[in-house]
């Protein structure tokens, strides 16, 4: 099936690829996405592709290999750094194909025999150095960004769906609803939001699988966050019920929720799609501050905010660890801003506005 | 998003400068102190003193046996150093401003407890910390009483509290009835002092004696380190005693005192030294508690209170972890190179906190011991030690390192063995791997447990520990939570397996507390010694392992009836062989010295330390010079050096 999309949209989307810096800082983070989701193969510490003994293994996706598998004399997990540099030492007719970087974001790799922060070196291939366990920088920035960018990403669109189906009733339905509703909507997002998350987040069992965990972070996050988003979707729909599109829907007979999901909803888009950014870029920084202040993933997740907390406990000694992880947050957090700017100039239907 | 931000953060920083501002208002807490309302507790305690005649006896001197051998320990070495200069201030940090003032009841159990306590009160003999034996303190002399069970003491009749009042016998017939009241809201008090002590007998003003209930090796320990209290302050204790002493500051027979001025609260706290101190010259205080004020400020970032450090603003600061002492503050250091700073390494001989994993056994899985020992061999301590430690700490072997004979001599604690650990999870039915490489059993059941931990600055070791573990198949969740919510989590025996430690102290381990059925569970076995199925988990007790073994409740009730030092000793050590089979608690490390460093000024005598030493500045034997701080500012200005003061004191070295 082809999307065909209406002119107006195809409009907005010539003027959003006009605007250069918008636009290629959409395509990079878009390339980020796309790296971060094969992160598997990029950085880690198993390798791409294992000749051994004729046979090829592919160990990057699938269970994990005994070393006994590569004919190692141990059960757990092949240590295929090792295995390699004897290989090759040894001048074996084995060989293997490992990642551009060779660490995994939780393993610790000491080169020189204590853990600690190491200065970025490319002969051990630790781009960015690493932190106060010796455990690759670089590693767990591209880790952390993809759960940020994931977490960020869900974080939005369930609080979009929230926010728009409750706004959009307030709007429309006007009335005692809309009065009861906006009551309840203060008080609730009277509560102060990151203490609650911190409280809830401390008395959740930590039985839970990591995955469980951080999703149950995102609930809670979304249980605090889809408010402010109802004032702007109740006030469009209010705008848009008054038109005559919608008096004519009516009169045909269409239902509430086709009216509202079919007719209002795409002409209130364009106010929505401005804020995505700027939603996303809160659910980066919030979810970067509770790691920070130790309430958020749990350890050992790779995150920015674990990072930046062991950065700014070690600026004096190990001023990589701050630098790259404040960098990748000052870095992610402008090319979002940039599509947000770029996306709200190219939506506002007064084409002259500039925003700079 | 941005308002949002602002809605959240703006309430607080209102309430805040609210605090503020009533904290300013009301800085020496004179509010609670209305007189009108005050209580009189007179009545009370001579009630007290009447309803328990065979506790608290009144007699005459007369009365004192024939024949005591009196002693004062005079004989034992000085302690300071006699260049000790007075004066000064010395500057040092706290974590967190306390809670009170109090030394008893809710929140008075807290770190800065030392400063007005524990480091500073002298009891009625003191432990001498180089030789082991007792110095008089606040009495003169004393006298031990084995066939009855006492201690006989003639009080120093020139102590006096820091209010001028003289410490006389009803101090210490008052303390027992302070303990004991419920007013403190302090159980752990009310218990101790209710059951440890037999009789307090008072024979005149300086002259009492003090008696427990039975018999055991070295029943002196509890009797001489007793402490009085000011009978006279506390003349209003009552049900509101928790509020109305809050902020009052406690008349002390030490040193230094806390003025109401000098509490700035939420900023500093400030220590005054007596001038006419009544100990200040007496042997073994002579030349400790030099400076004229300590002043202590808040500092809650350690990162910040290092550079703080750096600065000069404090003088002197601990340096215990490895990071610290080799990144952070390097022997390369400009200022060590200088010898604007100092480097000290000091060796300490005293009874080890239990750093180390304990495995709640009430859970399922960790109830079978073959898991336990599975997971004794699937942690790589000596990864841990050498790598992050750097070799500098050594491997706990038993649960009471550090008690001299009374430590296992030749026990050692299991060590990493992924074969050990593997075959140990096989015998417990844990033999497929699953796609992930930890082991299942037949259950479909993960061999996975969290391992918690109150201490954050330890969650790095914990993730070694978790990495390596993984190649014996087991998996470790590790989880960091703050130092409340973990000992919470531990004490309400709701942990699967805890990185923790139970601070240590006395002549002799205590195993009564951490390893007998009675602190595990209500009624843990029936009369025939078999598992009573009915029984209930017992939370708040130090048990947290849920130990509950037959044949160790009855080692600990010999240890306990143990009568003379050779039978406890042994039987401590076929304890700790109990515990090591029974395997729940993973001995941890040891850390066998106290590093810090501290500003050329700031002097400490030529052993620079005590033996039984866990804080530099807890013997109070440093002292400032002031001329030498003149010539480190000014050499610091003009760039100059002063010899390189890296030093190792290895006197007190356990081998």
């Amino acid at each position: 099936m082809m999307i065909t999309l209406n002119p107006q949209t195809q409009k907005k989307l010539r003027r959003f690829k006009a605007i250069k810096r918008g636009y290629y800082s959409f395509l990079l983070i878009c390339l980020i996405l796309v790296l971060t989701t094969f992160a598997e193969l990029l950085i880690n510490s198993r390798a791409l592709l294992v000749s051994y003994e004729g046979e090829w293994f592919f160990p990057t996706y699938t269970q994990y290999h005994p070393g006994t598998d590569f004919g190692e004399d141990y059960a757990y997990e092949t240590r295929y750094r090792a295995l390699n540099a004897r290989w090759q030492a040894e001048g074996s007719e084995n060989w293997m194909l490992m990642p551009l970087v060779p660490y995994s974001p939780y393993e610790n790799d000491s080169a020189n025999g204590v853990f600690k922060p190491t200065a970025p070196s490319a002969a051990q291939q630790h781009y960015l150095g690493t932190d106060s366990t010796s455990r690759d920088i670089l590693a767990r920035l591209f880790y952390g960004i993809r759960i940020a960018l994931l977490f960020a990403l869900a974080f939005m669109v369930v609080v979009y769906l929230i926010g728009i189906s409750i706004g959009c009733a307030m709007g429309f339905f006007g009335g005692v609803f809309d009065l009861v509703f906006q009551r309840l909507i203060e008080i609730w997002s009277n509560i102060p939001f990151l203490y609650m998350v911190i409280i809830v987040f401390s008395v959740i069992p930590n039985t839970l699988s990591i995955a469980a965990r951080i999703g149950i972070l995102l609930l809670v996050m979304v249980l605090f966050s889809w408010t402010s988003m109802t004032y702007y979707m109740r006030t469009e729909t209010y705008k848009e019920k008054a038109r005559d599109y919608v008096a004519a829907a009516r009169i045909i007979g269409a239902s509430n929720f086709r009216i509202i999901f079919k007719h209002i909803l795409p002409n209130v888009l364009s106010t929505l799609v401005t804020f995505m950014p700027f939603t996303i870029i809160g659910a980066i920084s919030s979810i970067t501050a509770l790691d920070y202040l130790g309430f958020g993933l749990p350890p050992p997740t790779p995150s920015l905010g674990e990072l930046l907390k062991q950065g700014t406990a070690t600026l004096r000694t190990a001023p990589w660890i701050v630098m790259s992880s404040f960098g990748t947050l000052v870095v992610i957090l402008t090319l979002v801003t940039f599509i947000g700017e770029a996306v709200r100039e190219s939506f506002d239907p007064k084409k002259f506005t500039v925003y700079r | 998003m941005k308002t949002r931000v602002l809605q959240s953060v703006l309430p607080v920083f209102l309430g805040v400068a609210a605090l503020l501002l009533s904290a300013c208002s009301n800085d020496n807490g004179k509010a609670t102190e209305s007189a009108e309302s005050a209580p009189d507790v007179t009545a009370e305690m001579q009630a007290f003193y009447d309803d328990n005649p065979e506790f608290f006896s009144f007699k005459t001197p007369a009365d004192l046996p024939a024949g005591l051998v009196w002693e004062n320990g005079q004989h034992l070495p000085d302690l300071g150093s006699p260049e000790a200069k007075k004066g000064g201030t010395f500057s040092y940090y706290l974590n967190d401003f306390p809670r009170t003032l109090r030394r008893v009841g809710p929140d008075a159990n807290g770190p800065f407890r030392g400063w007005i306590n524990d480091f500073m009160i002298p009891s009625l003999a003191n432990r001498h910390p180089n030789e082991g034996e007792y110095y008089s303190a606040l009495a003169a002399e004393w006298s031990i009483s084995p066939e009855d069970r006492t201690v006989y003491f003639k009080l120093d009749q020139a102590a006096t509290w820091s209010d001028g009042v003289p410490i006389t016998a009803d101090d210490y017939m008052f303390m027992f009835f302070f303990y004991r009241s419920p007013h403190i809201v302090a159980p752990w008090y009310n218990n101790w002092y209710g059951t440890q002590y037999s009789n307090i007998t008072k024979y005149d003003d300086y002259t009492i004696s003090m008696t427990i209930p039975k018999s055991k090796p070295h029943f002196e320990d509890s009797l001489v380190g007793l402490s009085p209290i000011p009978k006279h302050f506390f003349k209003e204790l009552g049900v509101d005693y928790v509020d109305r002493y809050q902020w009052r500051f406690v008349p002390t027979p030490g040193a230094y005192i806390i003025r109401d001025e000098d509490i700035k609260k939420g900023r500093s706290i400030t220590l005054t030294r007596l001038d006419n101190w009544w100990a200040k010259d007496k042997k073994f205080f002579r030349n400790r508690f030099n400076v004229d004020k300590i002043r202590l400020n808040v500092i809650r970032d350690a990162a910040k209170a290092f550079e703080a450090y750096k600065r000069g603003d404090i003088d002197l600061f601990r340096l215990n972890t490895p990071e610290l002492w080799y990144e952070k503050l390097p022997d390369s250091d400009e200022d060590v190179q200088k010898g604007y700073i100092s480097k000290d390494t000091f060796y300490t001989d005293i009874p080890r906190p239990t750093y180390g994993l304990w495995m709640n056994t009430n859970k399922p899985l960790l109830d079978n011991k073959n898991v336990r020992v599975g997971i004794h061999h699937a942690l790589n301590w000596t990864l841990v030690i050498d790598k992050f430690f750097r070799g500098d700490f050594r491997r706990m072997q038993t649960s009471a390192d550090g008690f001299g004979p009374a430590t296992h001599p030749t026990l050692k604690a299991r060590t990493f063995d992924i074969d050990k650990a593997v075959s140990a999870f096989a015998k417990s039915g844990f033999t497929e791997r699953g796609a992930d490489g930890i082991l299942v059993n037949a259950q479909g059941d993960r061999l996975s447990f969290t391992l918690s931990t109150p201490y954050g600055r330890y969650g790095d070791i914990l993730t070694i520990l978790k990495e390596e573990a993984i190649k014996a198949g087991l998996e470790l969740r590790v989880e960091v939570l703050d130092a409340t919510a973990g000992f919470k989590k531990a004490n309400e025996k709701k942990h699967d397996i805890q990185f923790t430690a139970l601070n240590v102290g006395g002549r002799y381990p205590r195993y009564w507390e951490t390893y007998h059925s009675d602190n595990a569970y209500d009624q843990a076995f029936l009369a025939d010694g078999s598992i009573n199925p009915e029984r209930k988990i017992k939370v708040q007790t130090n048990n947290i392992e849920a130990l509950a073994d037959w044949d160790i409740d009855q080692l600990i009730n010999r240890y306990r009836a143990a009568v003379t030092e050779e039978e406890l000793v042994a039987t401590a050590h076929k304890l700790e062989e109990a515990l090591y089979e029974h395997a729940s608690f993973v001995p941890g490390f040891v850390q066998g010295y106290e590093r810090s460093s501290h500003w050329r000024w700031l002097k400490f005598p030529d052993d620079f330390d005590v033996k039984e030493s866990h804080y530099v500045y807890e013997g109070q034997l440093f002292w400032l010079d002031d001329s030498a701080k003149k010539e480190t500012k000014s050499a610091m200005k003009a760039g100059e050096k002063f010899p390189v003061n890296i030093n190792v004191h290895d006197k007190y070295k356990v081998q």
